[in-house]
């Protein structure tokens, strides 16, 4: 594959312009042409979940997906959600209720939660789940997780 | 895995012998051959380049026949690597005059995977390879009915081999028909295409005399 | 002094640079040049290499080198065994192989690599690897455990003669004799299976040769990273200080991050030697599942004999352990297997006899558990088997048995994974089962709740297990702990940090003893730079061993801040506090000085010092511990099956868990909650499936289950603490007994759930399929 093509693309708000081979994954575009390397990848079958970024919006996994067909589009990555200094309310609620061990899988699992709790402000125990089910975590078992979007919930809907 | 099962040909068994054993309409039937060529009196080899979601490659195949008793029945080797995996199998293929000017046929066999392939959608195997043989036999099917029209002097008909993504198509259909549809599944049952297209190799190229 | 940190539900300080993606993890290290790795793997378990042509990958635009094992030349060798056969033991039989960088003449399993490519990209690489053409000549596959041992089975290694790796006897008191008096003896055959670590992060390793500066820096997904410095230097032939190797953020490692040496880690710094390029080389999941090393299968012929009132006189079993193709990690699985065969239970005969089996299949090494969950299955199946067939409550069987608190230190007179003898340093069983009973309301349910859902129909059982756990094994770990001008506190130590919160639980020891904050204690963990002595982080030791090194340094620190201060102040150091960063005289608060001021003080720029000091406030100190100390606790949980879908669904589980003194109550229980999590795909959802070929038939994780968020229920956690006498803080590892009963737990509650069909669970894992088998072969 010798053609190359140049994509336009906005990730947290900032508009990059590159020039990449069509078959490069946007996970590794994100990662290493961008240098963005909060968004992991873990398995490039599109099972565990942890290359969630947000696309337009929308959960998708950037495994999946080619760098060119984010062309014009808008993304979302967990660079975008916070600092150290300033983390959003749902990375607080994660510090605090023990959400992360090792870290890998939780970049995927906050993005794949921003669109469900802006639908879902005050979920249950149940919605959560589902809404996580689509992500592996091999550490923490998922409770504390649960219970970080459940406080998180709280702080934000106050 | 084991492998069996029956098709019903629309034509004379001594047509059904002559098609299975010329490898221009098998190659046509199993879209994505590159080659296949005859390399003594019973041995084939060929190439073919299998697509199947993240895994695609070509496989460099050989078959043997033996036991030939034309145009009864006859037994396959067939060994195929490549960057996809290995698949290695054994068949016994028979051809029945069914007495109403069609053939029935009937095979079974074993064959082994390894590599990529085994280890990616082994759960569809079965389900998925006798789909893909169903398909190909339907192919070959066609293939003789225009070889039988042709004989009886019907000029314009006409042979046309399904490129490789619509046959694809059609065994995904195939399959999703047989089983629970998930969009899952569709990838899978495309994972699993190359076995079958290997198997498919396996049954219908042969060397003839 | 009283304690502030060390047991407090702190919040980790590492969080917000995981949560924000600002953490570096192997994948993420970038070097200008870097060259990326490809391995071709073997399709076959067990084949003869014929030929290797590589031309047309090395002609392929992009691609830098090719080499198989033939390019290697005298750099082709077989790894060290990490961990040797044991001495102590008379007549054992050990066949040590360990593996190698490149197969040479046979590949013998699924995965081992015949070839590297280094190239300008991962994308690049893989293309080669189409291009090369591996002419391989299929062999007989030794697959089975049980027909790998009959005599004309396959070999995996011809110059052994058998693909017996191993032979070992253990032997407690006299079971054959014990067998005699007894009143009930039960037999069984019980098959064990475990799976894939299945971390979310793969394996990686990235090389960085400097020429100019002759160093090597190396950044390994590893669990040991001093090993792997020590070993590298002996393979490449450098010195040890010519190498640092950095275990950066690792995204969970669950035991097989810690086998060393397979072809990438040999290769891939080799390779940016030679080649005078960084070299990176990440596994994708597929590769995992082939390259990674794993735990398999188990088979006991096991029995268990007792008295009519429940007592254990003895139990006996011979067993197969499956090793794969290689065995550098010796015998500890199943020597752990056999440490906890007999469980938390006092039983005075005990015969074990253990063959290991090489297979072509991909070598075990340790995962989470590591033999562990394995013993407690088999001994608790025995005991509920004995419970029901003596008619005596399965809580009341095993209360009948624990060993005593006043018994310890119990010495069980066998072998441990350490090549000593196995010592239960403390432990005080029935509380926890008690609690765990307690907790979960088992009383109320069995009476009541129980009857009224079977009476409607429901198949809803209840499960209690007890379990024990070896923790805490040496040889040792180190630390050192210096105060720095600025006041705070640098502590660095050996072991790599995989998620456990090291960070965090290791800042509030050395909080404790100096008087800060743990957010001012900054910690390096699992960089050979900054600590070099050490073994790593694997069998639940951190919290113990590094923990104490790091206890001992910090109050070695400690000691010289109060002698300097003393001086300076002119107080005696019995009158003197450390608080808030600060050295105070307790009274009289405004005569202080900052830890900064004195350790700028213990540092002169200029004049003499005493003869026989040291200087700095600075002391590095190891922590060694005679023996493991030995955890333990009770899982109970109530499940409801489905027995035409075959699906369960967990309605409550309660974990209650003794591992001594708590450094952060709130990481054990992210340990247990993970823990418990990987059990329960251990006992229903994972098995890896290979087929008598030796292919791995579901090497995805669309195949491989990991449970997700609807299959770990809540998990309610309950803590008792009987502090080990080993050690100053008195802890106790903690990392695996969230998985370690889960098994056990699984067939208990299964069997009960379903007890109108009186199965009798064998097996683990069970399945939806296995499940079903069993349902149809018994009649209601």
């Amino acid at each position: 594959m010798d053609d190359l093509f140049t994509v336009t693309v906005t990730v947290n708000g900032t508009q990059y312009e590159r020039t990449v081979e069509p078959r490069l994954l946007l996970s590794d575009f994100l990662r290493h042409e961008l240098g963005l390397t909060g968004t992991h990848v873990g398995c490039e079958h599109g099972v565990c979940g942890a290359c969630t970024i947000l696309f337009d919006g929308q959960p998708v996994r950037s495994c999946l997906m080619f760098a060119v067909q984010a062309n014009g589009h808008e993304i979302l990555t967990v660079e975008g959600l916070g600092t150290m200094d300033n983390l959003h309310p749902l990375q607080e609620a994660f510090r605090e209720t023990h959400a992360v061990q090792c870290g890998f899988c939780t970049p995927g699992i906050l993005m794949s939660l921003l669109p469900f709790l802006e639908e879902n402000p005050n979920p249950t125990e149940e919605e959560i789940r589902e809404a996580i089910s689509g992500n592996l975590c091999r550490c923490t078992g998922y409770q504390h997780i649960v219970d970080a979007v459940k406080l998180s919930a709280e702080k934000m809907g106050a | 895995m084991k492998l069996k099962g029956e098709y019903i040909f629309n034509g004379p068994r001594e047509k059904v012998w002559e098609l299975v054993r010329d490898p221009e309409v098998l190659a046509t039937a199993l879209p994505g051959t590159q080659s296949l060529n005859q390399v003594s009196e019973n041995e084939y080899e060929g190439e073919m380049h299998v697509r199947v979601g993240p895994v695609a490659g070509v496989f460099s195949g050989r078959v043997v026949a033996s036991d030939e008793v034309p145009p009864e029945s006859y037994t396959l080797m067939v060994e195929g690597k490549g960057a996809p995996g290995f698949a290695k199998g054994t068949g016994h293929v028979q051809l029945m005059d069914q007495g109403d000017g069609t053939t029935l046929m009937k095979y079974e066999g074993e064959m082994q995977i390894g590599g990529r392939i085994a280890s990616v959608g082994q759960r569809l195997m079965d389900s998925a390879s006798k789909s893909m043989i169903r398909q190909g036999l339907e192919t070959l099917n066609k293939a003789l009915e225009t070889r039988v029209a042709k004989f009886e002097g019907q000029e314009d008909a006409e042979y046309k081999p399904p490129s490789e993504a619509e046959f694809a198509a059609a065994v995904a259909k195939d399959m999703a028909g047989e089983m629970l549809s998930s969009s899952q599944m569709l990838w899978i049952a495309v994972a699993v295409v190359i076995v079958v297209v290997i198997v498919a190799v396996i049954w219908f190229s042969r060397g003839g005399g | 002094m009283a304690k502030k940190y060390v047991g407090q539900r702190m919040t980790r300080t590492e969080d917000p640079r995981l949560l924000t993606g600002q953490a570096l993890f192997v994948d993420d290290v970038e070097i200008h040049g870097m060259l990326y790795a490809a391995f071709l793997r073997s399709d076959y378990a067990h084949a003869r290499i014929r030929s290797i042509d590589v031309s047309a990958a090395r002609s392929r635009p992009g691609v830098v080198a090719v080499y198989t094992a033939e390019d290697l030349g005298d750099f082709w060798q077989h790894g060290p065994p990490l961990v040797p056969a044991p001495h102590s033991v008379e007549g054992v039989i050990f066949h040590s192989r360990t593996q190698v960088p490149l197969a040479k003449d046979k590949t013998r399993y699924v995965g081992e690599a015949i070839a590297v490519v280094f190239a300008e990209s991962r994308y690049i690489a893989e293309d080669a690897l189409e291009d090369i053409v591996a002419d391989l000549e299929p062999l007989e596959v030794a697959a089975d455990l049980e027909e790998a041992l009959e005599p004309d089975a396959p070999l995996v290694h011809e110059d052994v003669g058998s693909n017996l790796a191993s032979h070992l006897i253990q032997d407690k008191g006299d079971y054959a004799a014990a067998r005699e008096k007894a009143d009930l003896v039960i037999k069984r055959r019980i098959v064990i299976d475990r799976g894939a670590a299945g971390a979310m992060e793969n394996r990686g390793v990235v090389a960085h040769w400097d020429e100019k500066a002759q160093h090597l820096t190396v950044w390994d997904t590893t669990q040991a990273p001093i090993p792997v410095r020590n070993g590298l230097a002996q393979i490449l032939g450098l010195s040890e200080h010519q190498i640092r190797v950095i275990a950066p953020f690792v995204g969970g490692a669950f035991g097989p991050k810690i086998m060393m040496f397979l072809a990438e880690e040999f290769l891939v710094p080799w390779g940016a030697m030679q080649l005078n390029r960084p070299i990176k080389w990440i596994e994708d999941r597929r590769e995992n599942f082939f390259a990674t090393t794993q735990e398999r299968g188990q088979i006991h012929d096991a029995e268990i004999a007792l008295t009519s009132d429940g007592h254990i006189l003895g139990v006996s079993h011979e067993f197969l352990h499956d090793t794969g193709a290689y065995n550098p990690y010796g015998l500890t699985i199943p020597l752990n297997t056999q440490s906890h065969s007999m469980g938390a239970y006092d039983i005075p005969n005990y015969h074990s006899e253990l063959r290991v089996v090489f297979t072509n299949k991909m070598i075990t090494t340790p995962v989470r558990g590591a033999g562990r969950p394995q013993g407690i299955f088999l001994m608790e199946r025995l005991l509920d088997l004995a419970a029901k067939e003596l008619d005596i409550d399965r809580i009341e069987i095993r209360k009948r048995n624990f060993i005593p608190p006043d018994a310890f230190p119990y010495n069980h007179r066998i072998i441990d994974q350490a090549f000593a003898s196995l010592v239960f340093d403390s432990g005080n069983y029935l509380p926890a089962l008690e609690k765990a009973a307690d907790m979960i309301g088992y009383e109320k349910f069995v009476k009541e709740e129980q009857p009224r859902l079977r009476a409607e129909g429901r198949h809803v059982g209840i499960g209690i297990v007890s379990f024990v756990e070896t923790t805490g094994v040496g040889p040792y770990e180190g630390s050192r702990v210096t105060v720095e001008a600025s006041g705070k506190i640098s502590v660095a130590t050996g072991v790599g940090t995989q998620g456990q919160g090291h960070f965090t639980s290791f800042a509030q020891i050395v909080a404790d003893q100096l008087g800060v904050s743990p957010r001012d204690v900054r910690l390096v963990t699992g960089d050979t730079s900054e600590f070099h002595w050490g073994t790593g982080t694997f069998a639940s030791r951190g919290s113990v061993v590094a923990a104490n090194a790091i206890h001992a340094a910090a109050k070695s620190v400690r000691a010289k801040i109060l002698k300097l201060a003393s001086k300076v102040l002119e107080t005696p150091e019995e009158e003197l506090e450390l608080v808030d960063g600060l050295v105070r005289v307790a009274d009289i608060p405004q005569q202080s000085i900052s830890l900064g001021e004195l350790a700028v003080m213990a540092n002169p720029l200029r004049g003499a010092v005493e003869p026989g000091t040291e200087p700095g406030l600075e002391s590095t100190d190891y922590y060694g511990p005679q023996y493991g100390a030995v955890a333990s606790g009770t899982h109970a949980m109530i499940m409801e099956v489905d027995p035409e879908t075959m699906m369960v669904e967990i309605k409550r589980y309660v974990a209650v868990e003794d591992c001594g003194t708590m450094l952060n109550p709130l990481i054990v229980e992210g340990q247990v909650h993970g823990g418990v999590a990987l059990g329960i795909g251990n006992s229903y959802y994972e098995q890896l499936i290979y087929d008598e070929n030796g292919q791995l038939l579901n090497a995805s994780l669309a195949d491989y289950l990991i449970p997700t968020a609807f299959e770990v229920p809540r998990i309610e956690v309950g803590h008792e603490e009987t502090r080990s006498p080993l050690n100053e803080l008195g802890s106790k590892g903690a990392g695996e007994a969230g998985c370690i009963p889960v098994p056990a737990l699984f067939a208990q509650t299964l069997e009960d759930a379903l007890a109108d069909y009186a199965i009798e669970i064998l097996e683990t894992p069970m399945s939806p399929n296995k499940l079903f088998e069993l349902l149809q072969a018994v009649k209601k």
